[in-house]
């Protein structure tokens, strides 16, 4: 029994398909339950096409194999999914991020079948499994018109140049958005929730608009201490509301940021740091490192946009330098100028030596993380020398490790070099609002999230109010999950709290957490049936395009949000009398 | 609507030269009107404000509430957000957290109980000042404004560098309309380009790189642009050289080109900011000195100049944040605290660093005499205006101390004992004996304010068709001796008796009454006529589709996205 470490990072092909045909399809099916292995492993342990992957408290799936050497022996990659996640414990590391990359797990070859997605529900205790799904909104032709710079909210990117072609109600074409954008717009109609839901024994049955928001306010009034959850890819109005709604209610909330970027948060609440926007990128750096982070798979147009290109300071890509760090062979390592492959988990080593060797100190090692000494050495004089340089990284570092003392060590690392040259960050932020929603929740608490209303003022205390150790400790008592799937991308033992507790849950299409909810509200999509703002990853504030009216009888999310708190505030109100 | 009588108030009201008396304040429909033009058959509020002074509410023209560097400094503060917990009041009155980077409600809210009911924002860039607004829109109860920095904008070095002042001031036209601000904002002027390409900051005769004209030219091309525009603000200066001894010359350079700028309207050329940081005499940190008297002395003599304090506030822990992103670097050396930095495409860049002021500090004494020198040295105090640069010197909730100060020797005395003697054997201060009036702080936080922003029909006064907002305090200037018990000053302002807020009652007895009454956003609109806005278009629609990774389209902020706006409307002389 050998044991190998699990790390579940984005692949294009999982994002896009969970975009377009969405999470019940044969293609993210497929994709999200394959794993990869370095064909040594495979070889060693004879694996055919199928290994089980058991966890260290002992819960096991079936998975599919795809041998192939960008993957270090000893490892086993999944992308973020449910299969991923049932192996995924409770450890959060006492700041909320749970172990994506660093789970230690147990392979061995089978011939048994791959694990259903029923089987996977199952095990995380989905109240009902009858899910009245494959309702698409009915397409009709019409008025063929285009609508240019319409802004994509997938992804921290927003890109706002998106070309759209329409005919009636049917998103044709879209012309400028990645492959995972295409998707996303071209099927925005399927698996939509086009009503309003109350989960009656284990049916979901079909309710009014009034009737669910009054179920919702007697679940959110009725809790002691109600978790309220999501928001990263809907506009900064609905972001302010639920901030709004958590304090009415005493309860909690928090967004994605909790377990991917928070980190990035709590290292500039340590240290500060140094940081740039896309137009710096693209019209002055020479050097460009990417560390953790893999766009080609996690922001598509991210390269094309701001690397490629001709700067006013800068002839474009061949003018400058692009280093890759990371553990395993990307794609993008594959067009960088210079990839540096690191023991993965050991990132602070490589930060801190590349720190010494500014300060003039010896690095006595002979490599540091697997990286050779020499290569230290020149890829800190690279960074000494350039003119501008920026570092983009992404959940290689906060997930990974040490996670936030790999953020400020980093910034600190950037702050050093600073005394050579010109040099930042720009974290690569992954939902397209989730830096709005950290933006709006410290304008209006002081905190970027986790934060807690318990008692009538905001507090942060990340590993108590933090999302993940809420629901994995048992801590709340109702969930409002707004846009989100948690049973799509939490460990399991979070998902298995949300089993035991009411859960509410808005949003415009069918998800794995509907499984879990006990109230479903459909939503408009942001960013296509609804407007407002959002804030993408370098801090740029965007104005969003509505180019479609919700379907009949759907409201926004921030609409949603309005209508709970006039109802709480009454509900409450009247209780106090 | 509500109507509300004020009687038996001493009010003091310097646009309408009432110094004091005794009279009565009639409020209706959100307006001042002739108490005679009250409906009695309608509920009237009676307010008795006998041994009581009644102002309008108070025009903070500087002060850091709003926008993406705002928000960094929230998020590099968690230590403060622990201290200062309170709890809101269900169902409207929201939590308040933070000290020195507050909440945006904490924000609305004790600038209400100060009696302050507009507060501009002076530093927000182009590109990002849709989070600003979406800042000043949370905060509750108050108007406010912001000012666009432009300094380090490509476009604008471009267009300076084409010599075409016509087209720079459609351009600043455009970015004032696009961005929904006020005013313009130079910061360190030329000093983020600068930055950006050699990580240094200029001097006001060095050369910018890349286009060789110097930080005066900048000054002068925007002054003269602004006067173009009508502006009713013209344009705020933050000196180059902040936070260097020796500075002091620099601004008295800057100030000094006031009489080089052409001026077509009515109304002072130039306001510089924060003129505490930029007026050190002396070559170093140990041989500082004020340079207080110097600056008194140019403002005397310049008659086009108007300047705000910055004042220090000794003992008090500050966020110091800027767009001065080349001063927050040297600050990070001197201080080795927390340092963020950010570069803003085409348009600037940003700095905070945390400080604290200690009273003990031969420094940070000279740094506080030196607000105190040029107020009570200046003959025309009407061009000087209160303001601590909250939160970089002091926070805004620190102006009854600096009201205080000003208003009695004795208060100066009281904390001189506190600070560095050797510092203060080097400053004019000791020996100057004037106090200010109540009706000087009226004039220079209501009516100079009203009037430095162009808001004087509607704001700063209490005469008929003035906005209701007003401010009575429980300070009985009959009845104390306001320079001995300066204490009654500083609690007094701390926390009004009653403020009025577009007509209706917000506070009582420092306490926030009714929070959910909404301030305007203000913003200028010069016109532009139609074949130079043309003209404009062509020269820019590339620049910013080259210079910028946002759409022409995005960088637009539409009237929508402001909660409540106010446009001023102006007729430039550009037709």
């Amino acid at each position: 029994m050998q044991e190998f470490i699990l790390n579940t990072g984005r692949k294009t092909n999982q994002s896009m398909y969970l975009e377009g045909p969405g999470k019940f399809s044969d293609q993210y099916i497929q994709a999200v339950s394959t794993a990869e292995m370095n064909p040594e492993d495979v070889k060693a342990l004879g694996i055919k096409d199928r290994a089980r992957l058991t966890s260290k408290d002992g819960v096991s799936v079936v998975v599919y194999v795809k041998p192939t050497n960008r993957i270090p022996p000893g490892y086993v990659f999944l992308p973020p999914g449910p299969w991923a996640n049932v192996l995924v414990t409770e450890d959060t590391d006492a700041i909320g991020v749970p172990s994506f990359r660093t789970e230690k797990i147990i392979v061995e070859a089978t011939s048994e079948p791959v694990t259903t997605l029923n089987d996977i529900l199952k095990i995380f205790g989905a109240k009902t499994l009858e899910i009245p799904r494959n309702t698409d909104i009915p397409l009709k032709g019409g008025e063929k018109r285009i609508v240019e710079n319409v802004v994509c909210t997938i992804c921290g990117e927003l890109c706002d140049y998106l070309k759209i072609e329409l005919d009636g109600n049917k998103i044709v074409r879209n012309i400028g958005g990645c492959a995972k954008s295409v998707a996303k717009y071209l099927s925005y109609h399927k698996d939509r929730i086009l009503k309003p839901y109350i989960r009656v024994n284990n049916k979901l049955v079909e309710v009014s608009l009034e009737e669910a928001l009054e179920k919702a306010t007697d679940i959110l009034v009725g809790a002691k201490y109600p978790l309220i959850y999501g928001l990263s890819v809907t506009n900064v109005e609905t972001n302010e509301y639920a901030i709004q709604l958590a304090e009415l209610l005493r309860g909690v909330i928090d967004n994605p940021s909790t377990f991917c970027h928070g980190p990035t948060s709590l290292g500039v609440q340590e240290t500060g740091g140094v940081f740039s926007t896309f137009g710096d990128l693209l019209n002055i750096a020479d050097l460009v490192i990417f560390w953790g982070s893999d766009p080609v798979n996690s922001h598509i147009n991210h390269l094309s946009r701001n690397i490629t290109p001709k700067g006013r300071f800068i002839g474009g890509r061949k003018e400058r330098k692009m280093v890759v760090i990371d553990a395993r062979r990307t794609e993008l390592a594959d067009m960088a100028d210079l990839f540096i492959q690191i023991k993965p988990s050991r990132d602070l080593e490589l930060i801190t030596a590349l720190r010494m060797v500014l300060h003039d100190l010896d690095l006595e090692t002979d490599n540091v993380a697997g990286v050779p000494r020499d290569m230290v050495l020149k890829l800190a004089d690279m960074m000494a020398s350039a003119k501008y340089g920026i570092i983009m990284y992404g959940l290689g570092i906060t997930e990974n490790g040490v996670k936030h003392r790999n953020v400020e060590e980093m910034m600190k690392l950037i702050q050093d070099l600073n005394e050579y040259t010109k040099f930042s960050v720009i974290p690569m932020r992954g939902h397209g609002n989730v830096v709005g929603s950290n933006e709006v929740s410290l304008w209006l608490t002081g905190y970027p999230y986790a934060v807690d209303f318990a008692r009538g003022f905001p507090r942060m205390y990340v590993g108590v109010t933090t999302a993940m150790d809420l629901l994995i400790n048992g801590d709340v008592d109702a969930a409002l999950i707004i846009g989100h799937d948690p049973a799509a991308s939490f460990p399991r033992k979070a998902i298995q709290h949300l089993s035991k507790i009411p859960v509410i849950l808005i949003d415009p299409k069918w998800s794995l957490t509907a499984s879990f909810a006990d109230v479903i509200i459909p939503s408009g999509m942001t960013g296509i049936e609804c407007g407002g703002a959002a804030y993408r990853m370098d801090k740029i504030p965007i104005r969003l395009k509505k180019i479609l009216d919700p379907p009949p009888g759907v409201l926004c999310d921030h609409e949603i949000l309005k209508l709970l708190i006039e109802k709480v505030i009454k509900r409450k109100e009247g209780g106090k009398l | 609507m509500t109507q509300i009588l004020i009687k038996n108030g001493y009010v003091f009201d310097p646009l309408n030269n009432i110094k004091g008396e005794v009279m009565d304040i009639a409020i209706k429909d959100g307006k001042i009107v002739d108490s005679r033009n009250l409906n009695p058959s309608e509920e009237i509020t009676i307010i008795d404000a006998k041994g009581k002074i009644v102002m309008p509410g108070g025009i903070d023209i500087h002060s850091h509430i709003a926008g993406p560097k705002i928000n960094i400094g929230r998020l590099m503060r968690p230590e403060d957000h622990y201290m200062t917990n309170v709890p809101g009041e269900f169902p409207y009155i929201r939590a308040e957290t933070g000290l020195s980077t507050p909440n945006v409600f904490k924000i609305g809210y004790e600038y209400a109980r100060m009696g302050y009911t507009l507060a501009a924002e002076p530093a927000t860039p182009p590109v990002m000042t849709r989070h600003t607004h979406h800042e000043l829109n949370d905060i509750p109860i108050i108007d406010k404004m912001a000012y666009v920095i432009v300094d380090s904008n490509w476009i604008l070095l471009d267009l300076i560098a084409n010599n075409d002042p016509k087209l720079l001031a459609a351009y600043l036209a455009w970015v004032l309309k696009s961005t929904k601000t006020y005013s313009l904002k130079l910061v360190d002027p030329g000093s983020d380009f600068a930055w950006l390409l050699q990580g240094r900051g200029l001097d006001i005769y060095e050369q910018i790189p890349v286009y060789g004209f110097t930080p005066a030219d900048i000054v002068k091309n925007v002054a003269e642009a602004a006067q173009m525009l009508n502006l009713p603000h013209k344009v705020h200066i933050h000196c180059n050289k902040l936070g260097f001894p020796g500075n002091y010359a620099t601004t008295i350079k800057t100030m000094e080109l006031s009489s080089k700028v052409h001026k077509m309207t009515e109304g002072p050329a130039m306001h510089i900011t924060h003129v505490q940081f930029t007026g050190y005499k002396g070559d170093s940190w140990s041989t500082l000195e004020s340079g207080g008297e110097d600056i008194a002395k140019v403002l005397n003599s310049n008659p086009d100049v108007t300047l705000d304090l910055g004042q220090v506030i000794p003992g008090r822990s500050v966020t110091t944040m800027t767009g001065d992103a080349p001063f927050e670097y040297v600050l990070y050396h001197l201080t080795r605290n927390k340092w963020y930095s950010s570069d803003v495409e085409t348009d600037g860049a940003s700095g905070i660093v945390p400080y604290k002021y200690k009273e003990k500090s031969y420094v940070n004494t000279v740094q506080w005499v030196i607000g105190l020198e040029i107020t009570l040295l200046v003959q025309d105090i009407s061009r000087v205006f209160i303001a601590t640069d909250h939160p970089n010197a002091g926070l805004f909730t620190d102006y009854p101390l600096v009201f205080s100060w000003l208003m009695s020797k004795k208060a100066r005395e009281e904390t001189m004992k506190k600070l560095s003697q050797k510092a203060l054997k080097k400053s004019a201060l000791p020996a100057i004996d004037r106090e200010l009036t109540l009706y000087d702080i009226a004039l220079m936080t209501r009516a100079s304010p009203a009037k430095l922003l162009g808001l004087e029909n509607t704001k700063g006064h209490l005469g008929i068709g003035a906005d209701a907002d007003v401010a009575i305090y429980d300070i009985d200037p009959m009845n104390m001796d306001l320079s001995k018990d300066y204490n009654k000053v500083i609690q007094g302002f701390r926390k009004a008796w009653l403020v009025i807020k577009n007509g209706e009652i917000v506070v009582r007895d420092g306490e926030i009454i009714n929070p959910l009454v909404t301030g305007s956003t203000y913003y200028a609109s010069p016109e532009v006529p139609v074949s130079l806005e043309k003209d404009l278009y062509k020269a820019i629609y590339n620049k910013i589709k080259q210079y910028y990774t946002i759409t022409y389209e995005s960088f637009i902020i539409d009237e929508k996205e402001l909660l409540k706006s106010k446009v001023m409307n102006l007729r430039t002389s550009l037709g």
